[in-house]
Parts: C-alpha cells; structure tokens; sequence
C-alpha cells in the first residue's frame, strides 16, 4: 500500500480536488477573453489525489466497448470507427460531411501516409477505377508501398528525440546513428507487432535486433566531462533522465521524468518508481559497439578454417620467437621481456611438469571484471588437456552473475571468442582453475581474453600460473613478470637474433596473420553502430531531490509499481533488466501501451489524437474525445497481434476518413477544431513532407532508400564542430528528409523554421506555426529557385511549350487536378508574363500545396 | 464529459478558444504543497498564465501580466565565461596575497585540473563615476558608465562547462532543447513593431556563440517565437529578392500567389490557419522592407561610427572591433523600432584555440583579454550612452551576462583562470532597475558567493518581473509539464528594482 501524502493538508487538498473532479464531469465550458489580453487559464486546481490518480481513466483495464446503436434514421456503421465517431457527433448534435471527392481523398491518402503527393497516373487510375472496393485497394497499396515506413519512421524519431549529432558545444557527428533510422523504417514497412518493437528497442541485443537499441541513445549527450566528480555524476543523472523519461513518453504515456526529485505530482509515480526505472538502465552508456551479423552456415565454416590457419601460424611464430631467445641468450644476450599480453592469444611455454591441477591467478585487469575466453593446457602430445570432454573440471574464485555467454563451463569448452567467456564477478582479479582426472605431464599453456579480438577490456595483465605440487601447495610454473607491459611491445626486436632465412619467414608470418586477423575480423564484426553499450551497473539509489549527493535506500529494477513489479533482485543482469521491462510493456493488457500508440496513429492521421496529449495520458494531461472508440480501437490493435498497418487500415476506409474537409457553419460553431471529426480537419504539411512534396512535383527526388544521411550543412570539424548551411544541392541532397544527418541545434536553413524538431527533446506533437521567416524561405531560398527550374525543365519536356498544358500539368504534378478555368487563364498569363521558373515558385508556396485537406 | 481543449493555443485553429476549466496547473500545485495554507487566492496567484496568441499574428503586442517598468530588453552576453575578476568585481585581498595559495585550493577540483597561487588582474582597478564604483582598465569606458549600472556580484551557476552554461543562462536550462529567454519574452509579449521580427539575435562576427542557436531557438515553443539570427555583416537568409530575379517578375509572382491563395481561400471560409499563412507572406514582404532599412548603417554619421568605434582599422583586432561595433549600432536601431528583445553575443565559438575567439581565458588571460576588452569596451559603452541619450533606457532593460565566472587561482602552470560557477557577476541597466547599486558579493578573493547569493534562476525571474510578467505563472504545456523559463525554482531580486 502507498502513500502520498498524509498530512491534514493533503487530505484537505484531497476534498477540493474530488469537488473538482465533479465540475470537470459537468463540463465547464471555456471562457472568453478580450482581444489582445493576457489571460490565464481559469479555474485551475488540480487531481492531485491519490485515489483520483489511483482510477485515473488511462490506468483501468481496456475492455472492448460495445458498439453504439445507430442513429434513429441511419442504417449501423458498416465500420466500427464510425459508429463510436457517429455517435459522438450525434451527441454534439453534428453529422459527418459528405465524402470527400476521389480526387480530393487520394491527395489526403498519400499526404498523411506517404508525406508525398500522388503520381498522376495513381490519380487517373483511381479517378477511373470501376471496381467497388477502390479505396480499400487503394489503402493497401499505400500501406504496402516502403514510402509509407519513410513517412511513419519520420514520426517515431520525433516522438524518440533521434538525431545524428551528440549535441552540446561541442556537437560532434554520429556518422553511424543511421542503422537505428534504418530499423525503424523496416520495421514499419515490414509491420512488424508493435509488442516485439517495443521489445527490440529496449532490449534488440538479446533478440537478434542490434541496430533497434538506437533508441535508447538517440538523444543528446554531453562529451563534455569534469574533473569535479559531483558536476558528472549529476551529468551521468541527466543521461539516465533522459532514457527513462523517453521510454515512458514513447510507450507509456507516463512522464516518468516528473518523478525524478520528487513524487510525481498528477500521476501515482513515486519518486521510488522514477529510480527503479532508471536501474533497469543503469548499465547503458552512451556509445558505439559493433552491430552484429547474422552469421551464415558458410561464414561458420569459413571462422573455423581461418581460426585453424591462425593457430597454425601463431605456433609457428612462437616457435621463431622461442629460437630468437635461445639465440640470443646463447650470444650472451637476452631478449629479456616476452611480448605484452594482448586480448586474442597468448602462450606461456616452460619446463614439462606433471601435475594434478593449473591455477590461473589474475592480479590486475584494469578496471572491469576480468575474463578469459579459454585455457587450453597442452601435453608433449599436443593435447589440450584442459578440455572438459577429458574430464578436467573447471573452478573459479567466481563467475559475473546474469550472463548467458559468461559462464565458468566456458573456460574448457573448446570454443574460444567472448560468446563463450568466463568472467570473474570481482573487479580487477579473480582465478580459474582446472583440475585433471589423473596427474598429467604438461609443458604448454595457451590463454586468451577474446580469440576474435572484439573486445579487448578485461584482459589479465598482471597474472600468476601455478601448478599443484604436494596437496595444499603451489609451484609458479609462468607469470606476467617476464612480459613487457602493454603498449611497449617491439613486434620486430626477436628478428635480429634469427639467421635471414628465418627471419624472412617470421616477417612473412606477421604479415600473414594480420591479414588472417582481419579476414577473420570482418565476418566476425558488423560495422560499429551509435547502439549504446551495456555492462553490469553497480546499485541503483533513490537520490533525494534528485540530488547525487545525497543517495539514499538501494532500489532494485522495476516498473512502476501500481501497474505491477518485474519482481527482479537489486542485482539482477544487466540485459535481464532490460528484457524484464520490456515484456512488463509490451504485455497485451496493459492498459496505457495499446491505448497511447492507437492514440498516436489517429493524431498522425487527423493531426490530432482523441488526446491531445500524446505523450502524457497521465493526470495533467488531456481526456480522450471519444474514450470508447480509444478503448476499441487499443483492444483491436491487440487483438490483430499488435499490427499498426491493420489499424491504420481500417481507419483509412472509414466514412471519418473519407469525408470532406469543407467548413460549415454549424460544426465552426459547435466543434471548431473539429476535434469530434465532422469534417476532416485540414492542416498544414510538416517541414520533411513540404520539401519531399517539392522534391516529388519537380521529378528530382531520389528515392533511394537507408544507409547514411546526407548533409544540408557543410561540417567545419573541429574541437566544437560548426555547421554552415549549403547554398548548392547536388542529387545526393534530394533523398527523403527523413534521411538528413539532423544536427542537434543547427537547423536546415530552409525548412528547420516550418516548426522542425532539433532532437533536443522529444517532440510527441509539433507546433503549427506560420511564420513570415517560413515564407521568406520558401518563396527566396537558392533550393525552392534550384527546384522551380526543375520542375520549370520537366514541364516542357512533358507537355512542350503550350502554357494552357504546361498549367495543367503542373496542377496535376502539385494538386493532382486539373486547374479551373480561373486558375487556367491566370496560370497562362503568368507563364506567358514571367515564364515557368517564376509560375513553379509561386506554385510551391501556394496554401493548396503546403496543407494536407 | 467534454474534453480537454487544445493545450497549445497556437494551433488552435477557430477562434483559438483559451482553456477551460480542466487546464490543470502543474505550477499552481507544486505552489500549494510547497506553502502553507490551501487558499484559493494563492492557488489564484499561481495559476500558469498562457498568453493569447492570434495565429494570424502570433507576435501581436500583449499585455503583461501587471505593470512593467521596462518593454524592451537588450541583452549582451559574453561568450567563453568572461571574468568577474578582470572586470567588474574588485577584490583587495585578491591583490594583497597575490601569489599565495588560495585557502582550501589543494581540495578544490575545477573543470580543467589543479590551482596555482592567487592571482591579481593584470588591469589595475579604479574608482568610477560619481559612486566611485571600482572597475579594471580592462574596461575603461563602461566602467565610466559605472553609474548607470546595477551589479549582481553574487550570481552562482550550476555547471562548469561551456554548452550547458551558455544553455543555462540563455534558456534556463543546462540540457538542450529549451526556449531561450527571448523566446518565452516575444511569447508572452509579442512586439511592438509588425513590420520586423519580435526578436533578433546578432551573433559575433566571429561567429554563432557556443550553445549556438541554442542561445535563440524556441525549444518546444512554437516557431513564431524563435530568435531571428543576422548582424549587421550577415544580413537575414533568404530575405532579399533573389539574384536574377527582376522586381517586375517578383511582384508578379507574389501578386500571382496571392490570387491563388484567395481563390482557394474562397473555398474554405473561415479557416484563420489558411488565413494566417496568407498573412505571414504580408508580414514577410514589410519585412523584406524593413530589416534592410534597420540594417543600414549608412545613414549613421560619422560621429556615432566614431562613437562606437565601428570605424576602426589596423589589424585584426580593430577589425573585429569594428564589425562588433556595427552589431552595437544594429541593436540600438532595432531596439528604436521596437524589437521586443535584442540578444547581443560578445564573443564566438570556439576557433583558433582556447580563449582567442571568446573570453576563455584558461592559459594567456592577459594576452586574450586584452583583445576581447579591446573590442567589448568602446562600442558596448558607446551604445549604453547611445541608448541613453535618445531616451529610449527609459524603456529598455540592458542585461549584461556570460555563462560563469573564473578562478581567483591561475590554474596550474599556466597564466589564466579556470572555469568557476560558485561566483560571477552580471549587470543591469536602464529602465526598471537601481543604479548605481551593487547587490550581492563573493568572498575576500572572489572565489565564492556569500553575500545575498543569487541563482541564475533569480537573474532570470528579475529580468521577467521588469517586463511584468511573473516567471512563476509565465508558462506553456509540454509533455506533461507546465515549463516555465526558471523551472520550479526563482526569486525576483527585488533589492535591485528601482
């Protein structure tokens, strides 16, 4: 049981607050204000009571809503959206506009789910398509058409503050942020189950979905460290803020980030809650890793040859450098350090032992838990006695707890590389130890940190091996005292002490294992990818006033307790964590994921949600215009397994849809914005999709899909980088908006002004401004000029030089219709007065071109 | 139940109703838990006050929420941490221990390492004006003007690096993503003057500071209320007719436009969206008149250019000097014509190492400042005097700012100040503020504040209360927050108001 406040006051505040509850169900209505006053927004107390924030509406169960009956005199809606949106209509005493014209709903089809305007052949064909079911056909083109992930990926990375530059003064590019892009994208077009989304962004490493964990990092981070530890670990704070509060807007609908100094002041979050979120992170840090292949049958087989061929001529090797020392040490010299250690392979040779037993002993491994892939211990027959499948038993001082691929049983498997890795669970040492079924004579040991060389922390610097002697003692049979230290090697000293022959021949093995490293490297290692790494967080404390000064209780990862507990210990593995609160979301009942991303759909559909709060279904957020079509709509997408296109579908052929977006006089007077849909609300194209659609029209748009995004600034790099804006375009820079390398705080100098987020926070809904700068850009800037000849150059290479078809193309290009006769005699005579670049300019900014209606 | 109505009145399309009952007030909460008493009048004197905005005029003037003592402000910002000890914050104990070890420096760790021994200003400190204010010779001539101002010597900030403090005094916040100032300003207030933007940011000609459109950009306000960047050497993108383009064709084009528009329009009566994009392409063309005027700089005589040091010549120095002078003179025209908030950046990013493109004094202070007073003084004063005898301080707030302050210590091994949030100072002047008045002070060597500490929050809340507009109710609704410029913190100085 829980308690917010207990004081007389809260309980009073509690009173006020249940009066006021009963006020908000009466409906109050807006008040007016006089023209020009600054106005404040009427009486405004608050829910700020735990039992209203207990039975907040977005908290209870979805229950599937029975469909309204219809209208005295109207026949049943044959679609369920219109039958709960009918019915709100007929409560506000409104009805739904007629149907939009054909050529009016493609247009709108293609603005709101491509971003682009329909090619006029789609046109003419729909225009003339007899079949009944047209626009259902229609609807599953455009859902099937890889344009429509490009327009929604758009979206997504709004709602998950993505950008392509760490932000801060400093600003640095993340040349390779795209994969993340790229995931969404596909993951749209291919519609994957939103539940499995939701899975692969938090936790993608554990399901075969590396590039998804781009989520969890996209935002800004400040690379901008101080000595002053307190001033760090308060940036260390912002970070993790960050993540939490981007997952609990994205998916939850809950501002989780309210909760981060104190108890959430609208909604049953407790500060405690803010913290067991922020554990599950704990162990994220903002960086690249390696994005890992698929490996194929054919690339397994081919790991195995060239880790054989490795062997063979890592063995050779050593047996030249073996040579060298005895050489030199027979010429009175001494090649007195053995190599530094490294991470894929190192060799420890001494005089046969027999012995019942081999301790690892590591001293010092830097500051992580230290790790060895394999130890393999040879006899004068070359046989790896360590092996398990002999019967040696292996043993450990300890084995970091959580790990799938870090186990002890891996030390004598056989199968080298970090996927199958011990590692201690003590930071900077820890031993091993293999015992052998009966007393074995050895005289070679074979050790490595990560065979395939990917990850180089945790290697054992400083180490001791030992051998069992009498019982209860040791004998050191090698040690790291006789290598140089790492970093100080001298790969070429050993060959002077070689006669010409064998020293060309070790010089040929050093070429010839670089080169076998690297062919092993890239089948092993995908490109490195701005993913975020993860590692084993230490403990997760509530911070008083969000302070890290002053940490109090140690809180174990966890959701957010009214909604259920993940039921994880303060230790648990770092990627369990992750996993664990992904599955807590994306769990079919839960009550805010369906509804806040139904939500979310009809706002990107209509430009607004039935909340108009996207991000925010908590109590200082909006009330749904139609609970009951949210509650039905959140059940359907469950029901469909999660399918976003299966939604959208269905709202796309619903008479709400497809009705006109003329004003009347009676919806302006009751609904204004038209939030209870009697007409569809027009509104105007975002900043991606105005330049898209001016790419389109003008034929120069370029369609190539993924990989990295292209530039509308020139990069100054420097310390701080600086961004100048480009004055030229080239046709790499007329690919998608949504391909641009956005830089945090640098916006493109033509469309950033149309209300185009940074990536600085997360945009859920963005502004609709009209700004004179908008204009000013839009009817001057050098791209819209370059574009107006463009389209100008393919005017008259498809309709020749008649202005009256020049006109008409151009309308269909901009509008997908013909223009009237009006706009035809002005069109001419402006072709005919300024010529076609001039017309195209002013085509561009026309209002018909810039709004989706 | 009726719903909630649109959070954000901007996008409000009909008649841009406001907000009902059900507006809750995120601020006015917090403010109830946090005093005592559950009083409707303090629940009354808390709620968030939204602004009106007319989407066809988004920068309509507006009224304050009470009287303010100043409509305009100008705010000079210091980029790369200008040095309170080298300026404006004069420290006897400083000088008489030079070269000893600052008390309690072994402990202390600042942003690039370890201290060295107390260090004097190079400049020496005078007695100014008629209250004998004591300024360096680094700044001479606004230390003559020392009269007019009020200092803050008691500022504390919250970070030690630049991004998030130049983040931190411009927005308010350290993160990025969060509307500058002058942006909450022109939200609240909007402008006195249609024909040019509410507000105008003039970057150094050196370049964009370092938090860069940070310092000017709306955050999740509307876009309407965004900084427009030019100065008077980098005129406004895109406002010219383009090259190659006759004015006949251009007129053309725009009157063949608007006949579209209207043709369209006729289709959709009623739609004020429709109607205020047609009504930006007015407001765009008067500005396509007006921002060249405001920046022409030919019809100053040669006296002002004089004044204000933008006839300066020789070396590169003088060049800059010369180039921030005319941004001075463009701040006093706008402000003439009634730009809602002028942003005036002293200092550039980062360029040609440490310190030699803004006031980062980190190794050579005394050579790099030598250049940045040289080009901060003469002209900053020029255009206090400037403002002054044309009357128009009466209505201004100037603000001077930088993003902290800097150690008392060199820093070890080197010859300039480390970075130092525990201490700075900033100055007010003109309408709405005493002067001459010093508020506040930092400990014997200017390390530390401990007298009438003052937050940057505070700064923030002063500067809003003189345009009268309460910081604690200014505030707009984004993702579950009602956000305010000072956060949930502030308190008006109101030792300083005259």
């Amino acid at each position: 049981m829980r308690c917010f406040e207990k004081s007389t006051r809260a309980r009073a505040i509690l009173t006020v607050a249940s009066r006021w509850l009963l006020a908000v169900a009466a409906a109050v209505a807006p008040t007016g204000f006089s023209a020009g006053a600054a106005e404040s927004s009427p009486a405004a107390t608050t829910t700020n009571a735990p039992a209203a924030r207990l039975h907040h509406w977005s908290l209870q169960p979805v229950v599937r809503p029975p469909l309204p009956r219809p209208v005295a005199g109207e026949i049943a809606a044959a679609n369920p959206v219109d039958a709960f949106v009918g019915a709100r209509l007929h409560d506000k005493k409104l009805g739904f506009a007629p149907e939009a014209d054909r050529a009016a709903f493609i247009r709108r089809l293609y603005l709101v789910m491509h971003g682009l305007p329909p090619q006029p052949a789609e046109v003419a064909r729909f225009l003339s398509d007899p079949a009944p079911d047209a626009v259902e056909q229609l609807v599953d083109r455009v859902l099937a058409s890889p344009r429509y992930g490009e327009r929604w990926a758009r979206h997504w990375l709004d709602i998950v503050r993505f950008a392509e530059s760490n932000g801060f003064e400093t600003n640095r590019e993340r040349k390779n942020a795209h994969p993340y892009r790229d995931y969404v994208i596909q993951a749209l077009n291919s519609d994957k189950p939103y539940d499995q989304f939701i899975r692969e962004q938090i936790a993608g490493d554990a399901l075969g979905a590396d590039a998804a964990t781009g989520f969890l990092v996209a935002g800004a981070y400040d690379i901008v460290k101080s000595p002053d530890v307190n001033l760090t670990l308060m940036q260390r704070q912002d970070e993790l803020a960050d993540i939490v509060n981007t997952t609990g807007t994205a998916f939850l609908g809950l501002t989780l980030g309210c909760a981060r100094c104190h108890d959430h002041k609208f909604d049953p979050i407790s500060q405690k809650d803010y913290y067991s979120v922020q554990a599950v992170f704990a162990g994220v840090a903002f960086a690249e890793r390696p994005l890992r292949r698929t490996l194929t049958e054919a690339d397994q087989q081919r790991i195995t040859e060239l880790r054989g061929e490795l062997a063979g001529q890592e063995a050779t090797l050593t047996g030249l450098r073996n040579l060298a020392a005895r050489n030199a040490a027979a010429g009175g010299q001494s090649l007195a350090l053995r190599p530094a250690v490294n991470a894929r392979l190192n060799e420890e040779t001494f005089a046969p032992v027999t012995t019942t037993a081999v301790r690892f002993t590591i001293l010092a491994a830097g500051g992580a838990e230290p790790g060895l892939d394999e130890l393999e211990i040879y006899d004068a027959a070359g046989t790896n006695v360590a092996l398990a499948r002999l019967g040696s038993k292996a043993s450990a001082s300890g084995t970091l707890p959580g790990y799938a691929i870090h186990k002890l049983e891996h030390l004598n498997d056989g199968r080298p590389g970090n996927e199958h890795s011990w590692i201690a669970h003590t930071a900077g040492q820890g031993w091993a130890q293999i015992d052998f079924p009966r007393p074995t004579r050895i005289q070679r040991i074979v050790w490595s940190r990560d065979r395939d060389g990917r990850f180089q922390d945790r290697l054992a610097s400083e180490y001791r091996i030992e051998a069992a002697g009498e019982p209860g003692t040791w004998r050191e049979i090698a040690s790291s005292r006789d290598r140089r230290p790492i970093g100080t090697d001298e790969p070429q000293a050993f060959l002077k002490h070689l006669f010409a022959t064998d020293a060309a021949t070790a010089k040929k093995l050093q070429d010839d294992l670089r080169r076998t490293r690297s062919q092993l490297t890239q089948i092993t290692d995908g490109q490195s990818a701005w993913l975020g790494t993860f590692s084993q967080p230490g403990e997760t404390r509530r911070l008083y006033r969000g302070d890290p000064l002053q940490a109090r209780e140690v809180v174990a990862p966890d959701g957010v307790s009214v909604l259920g507990s993940l039921g994880l210990p303060v230790d648990a593995p770092e990627q369990v964590r992750r996993l664990k609160l992904a599955d807590w979301i994306a769990r079919p009942d839960h009550p805010l994921t369906s509804r806040v991303m139904v939500n979310r759909l009809w706002h990107y559909i209509f430009g607004q949600g039935l909340v108009d709060t996207p991000s925010d279904f908590g109590g200082n957020g909006g009330v749904p215009t139609n609970p009951a079509l949210l509650d039905w709509l959140a059940d359907e997408l469950v029901r469909s397994g999660w399918s976003l296109k299966h939604l959208q579908r269905t709202i796309l052929v619903s008479r709400t849809f497809r009705q006109s977006a003329a004003p009347r006089t009676d919806g302006l007077a009751i609904d204004a914005d038209a939030r209870f849909l009697w007409r569809f609300p027009p509104r105007r194209l975002e900043a991606e999709a105005i330049r898209d659609c001016v790419l389109a029209a003008s034929g120069a748009l370029d369609l190539r899909m993924g990989g990295p995004g292209f530039h509308l600034q020139k990069v100054e790099e420097d310390n701080v980088n600086r961004y100048f804006p480009k004055e030229t375009f080239t046709n790499d820079d007329y690919r998608r908006m949504v391909y641009l390398a956005r830089i945090r705080q640098e916006q493109d100098s033509v469309f950033g002004s149309f209300d185009c987020p940074s990536g600085n926070q997360v945009m859920p809904k963005r502004s609709r401004s009209n700004t004179p700068l908008q204009a000013l850009n839009l009817f001057n800037s050098n791209f819209v000029l370059q574009q107006a000849e463009l389209l100008a150059h393919r005017l008259e290479g498809e309709t020749g030089t008649d202005p009256a078809g020049q006109a008409a193309r151009a309308f269909w290009l901009l509008y997908g219709r013909p223009p009237d006769a009006v706009e035809q005699t002005a069109s001419v005579a402006m072709i005919r007065g300024q010529g076609l670049p001039a017309f195209g300019r002013a085509l561009y900014n026309t209002s018909e071109f810039l709004f989706i209606f | 139940m009726d719903p909630i109505p649109p959070r954000h009145p901007l996008l409000n399309r009909r008649g841009f109703l406001g907000h009902s009952a059900t507006a809750l007030s995120g601020m006015a909460f917090t403010q109830l838990l946090g005093r005592d008493g559950l009083l409707a009048a303090d629940a009354e004197r808390k709620r968030p006050l939204r602004p009106r905005i007319d989407p066809a005029n988004p920068n309509a003037a507006r009224t304050a929420h009470a009287a303010p003592r100043a409509k305009q402000v100008l705010m000079i910002f210091c980029a790369g941490a200008c040095s309170h000890l080298d300026t404006f914050d004069y420290k006897p104990e400083l000088i008489r221990r030079h070269g000893q070890p600052m008390p309690g420096a072994d402990k202390l760790v600042t942003f690039q390492g370890a201290q060295g021994a107390l260090n004097r200003s190079p400049w020496e400190f005078r007695p100014r004006g008629q209250s004998g204010k004591m300024v360096s010779d680094l700044v001479p001539r606004l230390g003559a003007l020392a009269d007019e101002m009020c200092f803050i010597h008691s500022l504390t900030g919250k970070t030690n690096t630049h991004g998030p403090g130049e983040n931190f005094m411009n927005t308010g916040f350290t993160l990025d993503g969060f509307p500058s100032i002058g942006a909450w300003t022109t939200y609240a207030l909007g402008s006195a003057n249609d024909n040019l933007p509410a507000y105008v940011a003039i970057p150094d000609p050196r370049g964009a500071p370092q938090s860069s459109g940070n310092c000017w950009n709306p955050g999740f306000l509307p876009a309407a209320f965004q900084g427009t960047d030019f100065n008077a050497t980098k005129p406004l993108r895109n406002l010219a007719r383009p090259a190659g383009i006759t004015p006949e064709t251009d007129r053309s084009t725009r009157e063949f436009l608007a006949q579209l528009n209207r043709h369209h329009l006729a289709g959709y009566p009623g739609d004020t969206e429709l109607a205020a994009r047609i009504s930006s392409y007015e407001l765009a063309a008067r500005m396509q008149l007006s921002v060249p005027a405001v920046s022409d700089l030919s019809t100053e005589p040669a006296h002002v250019l004089k004044m204000y040091g933008a006839d300066a010549t020789g070396d590169r120095t003088q060049e800059i000097k010369a180039g921030y002078a005319r941004n001075c003179i463009l701040a006093r025209r706008l402000l003439e014509q009634g730009v809602r908030f002028v942003q005036l950046f002293n200092g550039a990013y980062q360029v040609g190492g440490e310190g030699t493109s803004n006031w980062d004094g980190h190794k050579v202070l005394k050579d790099q400042y030598t250049v940045h007073g040289e080009v901060l003084d003469q002209p900053t004063a020029a255009l206090l005097i400037d403002l002054k005898q044309r009357g128009l301080l009466a209505d201004t707030l100037v603000v001077w700012c930088t993003e902290f302050g800097r150690m008392p210590t060199f820093q070890a091994g080197a010859s300039g100040r480390d970075h130092n949030p525990a201490g700075f100072t900033g100055w007010l002047a003109g309408a709405g503020v005493k002067a001459p008045f010093s508020y506040g002070a930092t400990d014997e060597f200017g390390y530390r504040a401990v007298e009438n500490i003052a937050t940057v929050y505070d700064f923030h809340a002063t500067i809003l209360h003189v345009l009268g507009l309460d910081h604690e109710r200014l505030s707009f609704y984004h993702n579950g927050v009602e956000r305010r410029l000072t956060d949930v913190h502030g308190q008006v100085l109101t030792d300083v108001l005259a």
